[in-house]
């Protein structure tokens, strides 16, 4: 084309672009890039930890432009904004989400570190998948938008596939990085689908127009949108792993590399949570009486498959996986309630989560030894003899997920319980507690077996190679036990982060 | 209308034949090649909705990227090409009840909702104007204004798939 | 002086953090004085309390301390804080001062154990824990010092896990605290949502407005603290705990679960009178299970040999004592014989432990006998104990019993009567054990010091040869052990003054606590009387028939043994039956279902499970993609179908 031509041509209207609200994104999606880009260039090999370190600092910047971001929105002059020609929100409820889930790359990068030197397998691959993984994450709860939903999950999701299968020569991980890969795929599609049907019903995928478009008209068939409803229900249960999208996550939780499984336990369910909670409880709030008992049904099913199940397993990666099937029912069950409260309960749950189970997979990666294979309850025996603080502080991790007062799991449950009471949801508080207290076994069988030890013990301590603590994953897991104690003596500032990150629904200016 | 209705009625019996084979064929580079039909068909579709550019999109990316990719793959991992058993498993029924009544729900809904709306006639709309609105054209310029975030995000989706395959790729 | 109360819990928290801090360096005994020195400044800061308490106007003596807020929930908040009342300060003083002369007397019996600092570190704990329990002013607090001695139960109960047996001993005392702590929880949420607060004390409070609750609500919370009371204190069903929790070291015994945490359930159920009152109908339940407690725990106890075991049903007997007083409305007749309670059976198991340390770890009665010359200051104050728990005056059970049994009289005589039998029942049992252990002739020679009790028990005809290891003669234990029973013996024998009829100090004190719902007795000064001697005569027989079975008759006891009442009729072990056979299964079966992994995953899981939690065999053939995608879309098209069933379209 000629530059006359050119000139011809109208500029397109591109939008306004906000950097300050991606900031949190740049800095990751940066971080990636920087790292990737310098891992190659460089002549020589970076001085250990490195990776991690830099994993870290990047995280801890971009949860300083949260701080920022969380500033803004809560000046009642400013309050929360859409950016970017409305496709995505900057309210409490992303930069809480933001922190979130930058909190879980941190651990996740800090357990990474001596993990991928005891395998072998050093590099910086799995920061950056882990950075870009995270951008994901965030992206989607930023989003204000059903097509950036999909996006910020397909990329949290296509690097969690490759991550779970970065064991090279464990054969489990492989297979679970397949088995993740189809059965995500599989339900991505429905999550597509979904999207097309209330694409279809409402005119829009933007949150603020649907939700406009809802309150404003009232639909003469609503097949289209209910079908919708249930489409977008399964792509975003898999996510957050419940019943009965959750038979993914025992196999893949087990078989990827630890740290990994403790990165996706994490950040991967406060995403899936976060599109949950703001498509459903904040964009369909209208219908709330149409989608209320699918979730009711989806919060029963995991507290009770997840408690049940994880009774009877006998691999603590396994048990694990179980029991984080059942706290996602329970932050279904803050869904469920559909109020401010609910969502508060449900925010708290997650915060708390994340630390309690980054910590849990924490222990595991420095228990599973050389190999990441040894993950059995036989491992764990008698480990408060051989590593008492190791032990303790797992003991202190599993308490609060079963939910001991003095911890900040106790809190959650009591929060997401509460708002199940005030919404009047007695039967699905009461199966709460009685899931709260068989899923309670199960971390007492991990207990039992850290604390008594057996006949065969003197035998075996010959055999089994002593469990090392790097200085990363003690930084780690002290972070975690401590936000799970502290919290739970003295919750009030998480518990009023929480509160103020309640969801804004925001139309496009 | 009657020759873009018999071309729908074609491209449509084409697709969902060429559709079947796929699952039930025995061999796995006929699939492909099946695949091949179907996704062409849809492509073909979309020429009828007059979108020339998602129809050219589907071409480039599904029939000249992917389907071959496919066959890369194919040629690459098995050793042997041909008629093969043990691509079919006892869950088929149960898988095909399931599938079954999954079209047999979103054909209804579509129905209910869209049963009664027709597409507007061509002639009697302005070119000019429907260019405009969902040409080519249309198309960029909305990437870069109303999803200028999904197309960023995408970017960098790629640049994690692309981490990813060089990841899984290499041998130490 | 009140404000002192928040050093009543802060310094055995104090010592636990030091001794977990320091403790290792500390070692043997100082870990031992410096936590037995914070429970003693414990009771003192309690004693402080007291004087301050009394000092103030009688009918106003309900203060409240806030430490700081704990749980901001929208409307309503949750603060850590004290309820310093009657009832809280009489709970205090005895949980600190038996306290205080357990920890004393552990330094002695604890001697030589490897893990000496950490058995204190637990004591402490549990003592800030129970403190806080009575001490909390509002439910959760309450809670959480329940959750946190059963946590330290649980610890102290398998404190000696290299004995598997303490091991399963502390699951067991978890799983059913558990069930009980759902009750618990269930309805701390209930009193919420129909109160509004879990705050005791205040205008606003539970106390003031669970009176007005509607019955039905009233019934429902107040069955559901039953729930957690029973599983607490060890009440039919959940009782099956106690007794195997008797293999944690005799001091644990005898501070948690003879003194203390069993009686937190009656504690609550005094706390929550007010809601009691509105539920007549709990309150029947409780006193009909109490008395059905207290008489099917006292015939499991004629028929034990292990030394502790006795007594561990003897607690579960004089616990449904104090619900059958609870249930009867006589609620400082409870609070009193939890007192002499805590008195006397800690002073028998203290006791038991002096025997069981002087014998070198021999626990069966059988082969004891004749201790009386060799341990002259355990057999002197034992004796004083079995007196007071047989309720001979004017020893301390006598009074606490009697104000019980009369309370009964004036409610339902049926419930009297089961009290008298049982009465009679725990006179025959404690003198049994005192003729065994420490009258007639010496067996300990028999005894060998190799073999653990609990192999002895299991195989009492196969005896290894005595001569293989010379047991060792059994000896007077130090004077950290006996002072402790001294003081107790004569709290035990005196601890009737505290509410003499006549005079009822106690009872004066805990007044405003219960208001009118404290239950007036209507009897007659004969018929209480005679009501007494009727008691009086069943103690009688039960002593004269221990003594003719036990002292008199050359013939072997075991014809009054029945193998029926050693296992409790069976309750244990149908209990094991039930969740080893159709529980498990049902466990199986779901993760069968479940699980999605197909028939190949049910038969390895089973086998897994089958080799004892051997994971070593990894499932491979499990986990089919193919089975979860059509997992995952059976659960699309339930989604689709409820939808579609809503929209009304099928």
């Amino acid at each position: 084309m000629t530059p006359a031509v050119i000139a011809q041509i109208e500029p397109i209207a591109t939008p306004e672009i906000e950097w300050f609200a991606v900031s949190p994104l740049l800095v990751l999606v940066g971080g990636a890039l920087v790292l990737l880009t310098a891992a190659a260039l460089a002549r020589s090999r970076p001085p250990r930890g490195f990776y991690a370190l830099f994993t870290v600092v990047t995280a801890a910047l971009a949860v300083a432009c949260s701080a920022l971001l969380w500033q803004r929105v809560t000046d009642p002059g400013r309050g929360p904004f859409t950016a970017i020609g409305g496709a995505i929100t900057i309210d409490g409820f992303s930069v809480f989400f933001a922190v979130t889930i930058t909190a879980a790359i941190a651990l996740g990068a800090l357990l990474a570190d001596d993990y991928l030197r005891r395998e072998g397998l050093d590099g910086p691959e799995l920061y950056v998948l882990m950075l870009l993984s995270g951008t994901g994450g965030v992206v989607m709860a930023m989003a204000n938008d059903l097509i950036v939903v999909f996006l910020g999950l397909e990329t949290l999701s296509i690097a969690l596939y490759v991550m779970a299968g970065l064991h090279l020569r464990r054969l489990e991980s492989q297979e679970s990085a397949i088995k993740y890969f189809v059965l995500g795929s599989f339900s991505s599609a429905f999550l597509l689908y979904g999207i097309a049907l209330v694409y279809g019903a409402t005119g829009s995928t933007n949150f603020g127009a649907i939700a406009g478009f809802l309150s404003g008209n009232v639909l003469a068939s609503n097949g289209l949108l209910l079908a919708g409803f249930a489409l977008l229900l399964v792509g975003l249960g898999f996510k957050v792993a419940a019943v009965p999208f959750h038979v993914w996550t025992p196999d893949v939780y087990q078989g990827a590399p630890t740290p990994v499984t403790a990165f996706m336990a994490s950040a991967s369910k406060a995403a899936g949570f976060a599109a949950l909670l703001r498509v459903f409880v904040s964009t369909f709030d209208v219908y709330r009486l149409d989608w209320r008992p699918l979730m009711w049904g989806l919060a029963v099913l995991s507290l009770l498959v997840g408690s049940f199940l994880a009774v009877v397993q006998s691999d603590v990666k396994r048990m694990l996986a179980y029991s984080s099937i059942s706290h996602a029912g329970f932050i279904l069950v803050g869904a469920e309630a559909a109020s401010d409260r609910g969502i508060a309960g449900a925010l708290f749950y997650l915060l708390a989560y994340t630390f309690m189970v980054v910590g849990s997979f924490g222990v595991a990666t420095l228990v599973g030894g050389r190999g990441d294979a040894d993950h059995g309850l036989s491992a764990y025996r008698g480990l408060s003899r051989r590593r008492p603080l190791l032990a303790l502080a797992f003991t202190v991790l599993l308490l609060a997920q079963a939910g001991v007062p003095l911890t900040s799991g106790f809190l959650a449950k009591f929060y997401v319980i509460g708002a199940a009471v005030e919404a009047d949801s007695y039967a699905l508080a009461l199966i709460a507690m009685l899931s709260a207290v068989v899923a309670a076994f199960v971390y007492l069988r991990i207990t039992v077996a850290m604390y008594m030890g057996d006949e065969t013990e003197g035998a075996e301590a010959v055999t089994r190679p002593a469990v090392r603590v790097p200085p990363g994953a003690a930084l780690a897991l002290g972070v975690a036990v401590a936000f799970t104690i502290v919290v739970g003596i003295l919750p009030s500032p998480v518990v009023d982060f929480a509160r103020d990150a309640v969801p804004v629904l925001l139309s496009a200016p | 209308m009657a020759a873009q209705n018999l071309v729908f009625a074609v491209l449509a019996v084409v697709a969902v034949l060429a559709a079947l084979r796929v699952v039930t064929t025995r061999n796995v580079v006929h699939a492909a090649l099946y695949l091949v039909a179907v996704l062409g068909s849809v492509g073909a579709l979309y020429v009828l909705l007059a979108a020339e550019f998602l129809a050219a999109v589907q071409v480039l990316i599904y029939i000249g990227a992917i389907v071959v990719l496919f066959l890369f793959g194919i040629m690459l991992t098995r050793p042997t090409l041909g008629r093969e058993s043990g691509l079919d498993n006892d869950q088929r029924w149960l898988a095909g009840i399931t599938g079954l009544f999954l079209f047999g729900v979103l054909s209804y809904v579509l129905v209910e909702a869209f049963g009664d709306e027709r597409l507007p006639r061509l002639e009697g709309l302005d070119r000019e104007a429907l260019t405009a609105e969902r040409g080519t054209g249309a198309v960029g310029d909305a990437i870069f204004s109303t999803y200028l975030v999904p197309f960023e995000v995408v970017s960098v989706l790629l640049l994690a798939a692309l981490v990813g395959a060089i990841v899984l790729a290499r041998r130490e | 002086m009140l404000s002192a109360v928040w050093l009543i819990p802060a310094l055995p928290l104090a010592g636990f953090l030091i001794l977990l801090a320091a403790g290792r360096k500390l070692g043997e005994p100082a870990a031992g004085w410096l936590a037995t020195a914070m429970v003693t400044g414990s009771f003192v800061a309690g004693l402080v309390t007291f004087a301050g308490l009394l000092g103030e106007d009688e009918h106003h003596r309900q203060f409240v301390f806030t430490v700081f807020e704990w749980l901001p929930s929208g409307s309503f908040s949750v603060d850590v804080g004290f309820l310093v009342d009657p009832l809280s300060m009489a709970m205090v003083l005895f949980v600190t001062g038996v306290g205080a002369l357990i920890h004393l007397y552990s330094i002695g019996y604890m001697h030589g154990d490897p893990r000496f600092h950490t058995f204190f570190l637990y004591l402490n704990l549990f003592a800030f824990s129970m403190l806080m329990l009575v001490l909390g002013d509002n439910l959760l607090i309450t809670f959480l010092g329940w959750e946190g001695v059963g946590a330290c139960s649980y610890l102290l109960v398998s404190f000696w896990f290299e004995r598997n047996s303490a091991a399963v001993a502390g699951k067991k005392a978890f799983v059913t605290n558990r069930v009980g702590d759902w009750g618990f929880m269930v309805a701390i949420f209930l009193t919420f949502a129909s109160l509004g607060t879990l705050t005791y004390a205040g205008e606003e409070g539970f106390l003031e407005n669970a009176g007005a609750l509607p019955e039905a609500t009233a019934l429902g919370i107040a069955l559901l603290l039953f729930v957690g009371a029973a599983g607490k204190s060890a009440q039919l069903p959940l009782y099956v705990w106690l007794p195997d929790a008797m293999e944690g070291p005799t001091p644990v015994s005898a501070l948690i679960h003879a003194a203390t945490m069993v009686t937190a359930g009656v504690y609550l159920m005094a706390r929550v009178n007010p809601l009691l009152d509105a539920a007549p109908a709990a309150l029947t339940v409780i006193s009909v299970m109490g008395a059905a407690t207290a008489l099917f725990a006292a015939t499991c106890a004629v028929a034990q040999r292990d030394i502790k075991k006795v007594l561990a049903y003897s607690t579960v007997s004089q616990l449904g004592y104090m619900f059958l007083a609870i249930g009867v409305g006589a609620y400082v007749a409870a609070i009193f014989h939890m007192i002499t309670h805590a008195f006397f059976k800690a002073l028998l198991f203290l006791g038991a432990g002096s025997v069981i340390h002087g014998l070198h770890d021999e626990q069966d009665m059988r082969r004891m006998g004749g201790l009386r010359k060799l341990m002259p200051i355990t057999a002197g104050t034992f004796i004083v104990g079995w007196l007071a728990i047989a309720g001979i005056p004017p020893f301390s059970g006598f009074w606490s019993k009697d104000e019980i049994l009369a309370a009964a009289w004036d409610s339902n005589r049926l419930l009297w009567l089961v009290g008298v039998i049982t009465a009679l029942l725990t006179a025959y049992y404690m003198s049994r054990q005192v003729f065994l252990v420490f009258f007639g002739p010496p067996r300990w020679q028999e005894a060998h010091a190799g073999a653990t009790s609990e192999e002895a028990l299991a195989e009492p005809e196969h005896e290894p040869a005595a001569a293989q290891a010379a047991p060792a003669t059994p000896h007077e234990s130090p004077p950290t052990m006996t002072v402790p029973l001294v003081v107790l013996a004569v709290l035990a024998a005196g601890g009737g003054l505290l509410n003499l009829p006549g005079v009822l100090t106690l009872e004066h004190f805990l007044e405003p606590v219960f208001e009118d719902r404290l239950h007036e007795l209507d009897i007659p000064a004969g018929i209480l009387l005679s009501l007494a001697a009727v008691t009086g005569v069943g103690v009688v027989i039960g002593i004269l028939a221990a003594r003719a079975i036990y002292l008199r008759s050359t013939q072997p006891a075991d014809r009054f043994e029945p193998e029926l009442l050693r296992r409790a009729w069976g309750f244990d072990q149908a209990l094991a039956g039930f969740f080893g056979g159709p529980g498990r299964a049902f466990a199986n079966f779901t993760s069968r279902v479940l699980d999605g992994r197909g028939i190949d995953g049910a038969v390895n899981g089973i086998a897994t499970l089958v080799r004892g939690g051997g994971s070593r065999l990894r499932l491979t053939q499990t986990g089919y993609v193919r089975n979860y995608a059509l997992f995952m879309g059976g659960g699309a098209v339930l989604l689709l179908a409820f939808f579609l069933l809503r929209t009304g379209v099928a």
